[in-house]
């Protein structure tokens, strides 16, 4: 009787994930069906052959490779100024005591809900004014407004999981408190350093609406804009060239999935919630 | 009496001075990409800017009465209310019930796990181009399912018309953030200890009051978190809605930070939306604040 | 001249007062045992000596050097801490190691001060091990190790034995008692466990909410406390406290009497409410003249432990041999041998009413309980 309740609750579970997979699964389906059977009444559910012209055109016809190159740039661009004064910045607020510590505290916690349609129109005048609209550099600055806060929230929790002692017990040892820090805690801390560059690098990767102000021509553009541009720019929606764009755009985040899973969990439970 | 320092020791002040400069960086960065931004979207909302000169004139309150007066504003919000209240049940509901399954014993667990955790993780660019895909009426994988199991014998205009166009909306928010409630609760119910649900057992609890007599009440206090990050991110989520249906049909979608964006880069009218951009800020405010002030009263 | 030298230090965290006034003066070569339940600012002292936290007000000196601005790798001081404080991501070899590699020793003379460490805590088959891979008692000696290596002026040890289970914190404890005598370094040990201050040091500070209650011999602690805090924590079971009234030679409570020698105590002591302490060892189960009856009997093995009622319903303690034959509900008439009586005021801070004496009390042996000699 055991069994079959198990295998029950089994295919009852499965199910629903695959409901939720679906769109992805139908997503690389697209992709890979040929021009002819993609408008096929009723759509077929596996492809009858397989192809990967719509791939091939997507990198040699289309400036795809170009918004590719354009998002790893911004996005580790980001990434590492955004780690780097975090981490910092997370040793500081948990880890030294100065007045102001946690009014500050609270502040990051408070611009971690600011809607970002509140800032675009500033931040506009702000970068056309600097004579930085329509570069990469703008679209950097513009994603630390939700990168930085998101990193410091994420880096304050993995800070405090590290032993205050194991600080103290470097400082007996005769380390400046930088010493230490180098020494002990940044070892300690690198797999949560992982997990907020995994995390800041996707949402840097996905981020859509910054993009769309800022910038206005394909050298800068990132890959979020630029396929939405092939998108409007054609006469008939391309659809098999689109679902080529997305899986594509998805490769790094499959990428992490596959191999650094661990990563994102344990930044979900650090930062996500608390409580 | 012997010699007492007054002063904090020399050390200590080196350590305060240490830690000042070191997240004296981040403040810097901070002031300059958003401090100035807000105070200067707030100065901004007493002018009347047009988007492509950018030449504008002082108006004083003016942008402030149209709020108040016309229609626009809240609309917007009524949408956005109905968007936020839609899609976050269904993340709740869909998300509290996925993490209670994933938390027994499923064969390849993990790999459930991470295909749940997909949606969250993938660009909105992406999600929206395979749902508008998936809801295409002609070609779209959700009619032909739907006919296929007899539910619909006519395809069905998601996008382009009223309610289907707020219903797609609100589905695919569900679909695209649920994983994340699913996540928060797991590692929560990972922390409830068995001993709980054994004294259960023994008092003769059944599952479904097992459920609602341990589970729920240990949820609650990150429930309470989840369901206040949720409304916030929901509510001034732009991506998703703008790329499904650009607001439309009309304006039926256009929730709040979509009319932000209308008004500043269609209708060319910066002040106007910077006011409209404030308005929504003091909204949110006013609802976190209700939030915050129910949940500590009933803690 | 004082190794270590707390002056008038005061600790505050805001509002709440961590430390009155503490006076403390520790002498090159002891063992110096900061005694008392959590939250009476022991672990703060011990910080504050290796500059891990700061005085609001005071001085602190070791070596007789005032040490307050001196940062804590310069104080040349050593700290055991209670969680060990290990270096999970370095080998123990590297752990030992590693504040010689901060003073600037050269690769080699590290190497050869780890192998000394290694072997005087049998640590040589482990240090290329990581902290994780260790037992409980492994982790402890390494930090030691580590603290040996760095031959500091003074030891700083923060409940190092706490993490331990019994058996084994009773074999570290010899073993701790054993490296001080052989290196006969100041130690300033941090303990809530009265039996390991007891044994392990030289003297004993007794702490009590921020403020010193007692700083004295081990001897002295048990048979001379200071107050009603100091006699009721240190011993086991504790001393059994009375409250009831001086009239005349005689402690009045509840219609029953005790003599007392008023000798023994000070001059000015007046009649009234006064609070009686008496180890359970000096109750004599016969012989006496105060009413009692056998309420409990647990029996440990070598001794039996019996809880008394008189009348009152007022409890105490008394231990009898193994083998007497007792029966719970028994009535007896028990005395209190009267050179073990001590009196306290019965409020304040309960301070101490006898006259210092400095000849040690001689305890009873339990072969003489029954059958008085006074």
């Amino acid at each position: 009787m055991p069994f079959l309740r198990k295998l029950a609750f089994n295919l009852f579970t499965w199910s629903l994930v695959l409901l939720i997979a679906f769109p992805l699964f139908w997503m690389i389906v697209t992709s890979l069906k040929p021009q002819t059977e993609l408008f096929r009444i009723p759509p077929t559910w596996l492809p009858e052959t397989v192809t990967f012209e719509h791939y091939a055109r997507l990198l040699f016809d289309t400036p795809f490779l170009l918004y590719f190159r354009n998002s790893v740039v911004l996005a580790t661009t980001t990434t590492i100024f955004v780690v780097l004064l975090g981490t910092v910045g997370a040793y500081s607020l948990v880890r030294f005591k100065y007045r102001g510590r946690d009014t500050l505290a609270m502040l990051v916690l408070f611009t971690y809900l600011l809607p970002s349609v509140v800032l675009i129109i500033p931040l506009y005048l702000m970068m056309v004014e600097l004579g930085l609209s329509n570069t990469l550099t703008s679209l950097v600055l513009a994603h630390t407004t939700f990168a930085l806060p998101y990193a410091l929230w994420l880096l304050r929790s993995f800070m405090e999981g590290v032993p205050e002692d194991l600080e103290s017990a470097a400082l007996v040892d005769g380390a400046t408190r930088l010493g230490a820090f180098k020494d002990v805690i940044l070892p300690q801390l690198l797999p949560g350093i992982i997990s907020t560059a995994l995390f800041t690098f996707i949402l840097s990767w996905n981020e859509y609406l910054y993009a769309l102000v800022l910038v206005n021509s394909d050298s800068a553009r990132p890959l979020t804009t630029g396929v939405m541009t092939m998108l409007i720019s054609a006469f008939n929606i391309e659809w098999s060239l689109l679902m080529a764009a997305s899986v594509m755009m998805s490769l790094p985040l499959i990428i992490v999935f596959a191999f650094l899973q661990s990563y994102l969990t344990r930044g979900f439970g650090a930062g996500g919630v608390k409580g | 009496m012997s010699s007492t320092v007054i002063a904090a020791p020399l050390l200590e002040r080196r350590y305060a001075r240490l830690g000042a400069l070191l997240i004296a960086p981040t403040i810097v960065v901070f002031s300059l990409v958003i401090v100035y931004p807000l105070l200067a979207a707030i100065y901004l909302s007493v002018f009347s800017i047009y988007t492509p000169t950018l030449e504008g004139e002082f108006v004083g309150i003016d942008n402030y009465i149209q709020l108040f007066t016309e229609p626009a504003f809240w609309q917007s919000l009524w949408t956005t209310l109905i968007w936020t209240v839609g899609t976050l049940s269904l993340q709740i509901v869909f998300g509290v019930g996925l993490a209670l399954l994933l938390h027994q014993n499923l064969w390849f667990r993990s790999l459930a796990r991470s295909l749940v955790l997909f949606p969250y993780f993938v660009s909105t660019v992406v999600a929206v181009l395979v749902w508008r895909w998936l809801f295409n009426d002609l070609y779209g994988a959700v009619n032909h399912g739907l006919m296929q199991l007899g539910i619909t014998d006519m395809p069905v205009d998601w996008l382009g018309s009223m309610p289907n166009a707020m219903i797609g909306v609100i589905l695919v928010g569900a679909w695209k953030y649920f994983p994340f409630v699913v996540i928060a609760v797991l590692a929560r119910l990972q922390t409830i200890p068995d001993h709980l649900y054994e004294a259960a057992k023994i008092d003769g609890a059944g599952p479904i009051s097992r459920f609602w007599d341990v589970t729920l009440p240990q949820l609650r206090s990150v429930l309470v978190v989840i369901i206040l990050l949720r409304a916030i991110w929901d509510f001034k989520e732009f991506d998703l809605i703008f790329l499904l249906t650009g607001g439309g049909p009309v304006t039926s979608t256009q929730t709040l930070p979509l009319l932000v964006y209308q008004e500043a880069f269609a209708l060319n009218n910066m002040g106007q939306a910077a006011a409209y951009s404030v308005g929504m800020m003091l909204v949110m405010l006013v609802f976190m604040l209700i939030y915050i002030r129910r949940t500590r009263r009933e803690s | 001249m004082a190794e270590v030298e707390l002056k008038d230090v005061r600790k505050e965290f805001g509002a709440f007062v961590a430390l009155e006034r503490l006076n403390i003066s520790i002498n090159a070569g002891e063992f110096v045992a900061l005694l008392g339940p959590s939250g009476c600012g022991k672990s703060t002292t011990l910080r504050m000596l290796a500059g891990l936290e700061f005085p609001t007000s005071g001085e602190i000196s070791i070596g007789g050097r005032v040490v307050n601005d001196v940062a804590p790798g310069k104080r040349d001081i050593a700290m055991v801490f209670q969680s060990y404080a290990l270096y999970p991501h370095m080998t123990v070899g590297e752990n030992i190691a590693y504040p010689l590699k901060k003073r600037g020793v050269p690769k080699a003379d590290r190497a050869a001060a780890v192998a000394k460490a290694a072997a005087l805590l049998q640590l040589d088959p482990l240090l290329d091990r990581k902290p994780k891979q260790l037992s409980g008692g492994q982790q402890q000696r390494v930090a030691l190790g580590r603290a040996l290596v760095r031959e500091p002026k003074v030891f700083l040890l923060d409940e190092p034995l706490s993490n331990l289970d019994a058996k084994l914190r009773s074999y570290m404890r010899a073993e701790l008692i054993e490296l001080h005598r052989r290196i006969g370094k100041t130690m300033v040990y941090v303990t809530h466990d009265q039996l390991e201050a007891m044994t392990m040091a030289d003297r004993i500070a007794v702490m009590h909410d921020g403020l010193l209650q007692q700083f004295d011999t081990p001897d002295a602690v048990y048979n001379r406390p200071a107050n009603r805090f100091v006699a009721g924590f240190i011993g086991t079971p504790s001393m059994n406290q009375l409250e009831g009234e001086i009239a005349g030679d005689r402690f009045m409570i509840a219609g029953q009497s005790v003599p007392i020698n008023r000798r023994l105590f000070k001059a000015d002591m007046a009649d009234g409410p006064v609070a009686l302490g008496i180890r359970p060892e000096y109750i004599t189960l016969s012989g006496g003249n105060v009413d009692a009856s056998i309420r409990l009997i647990e029996n440990t093995g070598h001794e039996q432990i019996v809880t008394l009622e008189i009348p009152g319903g007022h409890r105490l303690l008394a231990r009898a041999p193994a083998g007497q034959p007792l029966s719970i509900g028994e009535a007896l008439k028990i005395g209190f041998a009267p050179e073990a009586i001590h009196l306290f005021e019965i409020d304040g801070r309960g301070t101490r009413l006898n006259l210092d004496d400095p000849t040690p009390v001689v305890p009873l042996t339990p072969s003489k309980v029954a059958g008085d000699d006074h």
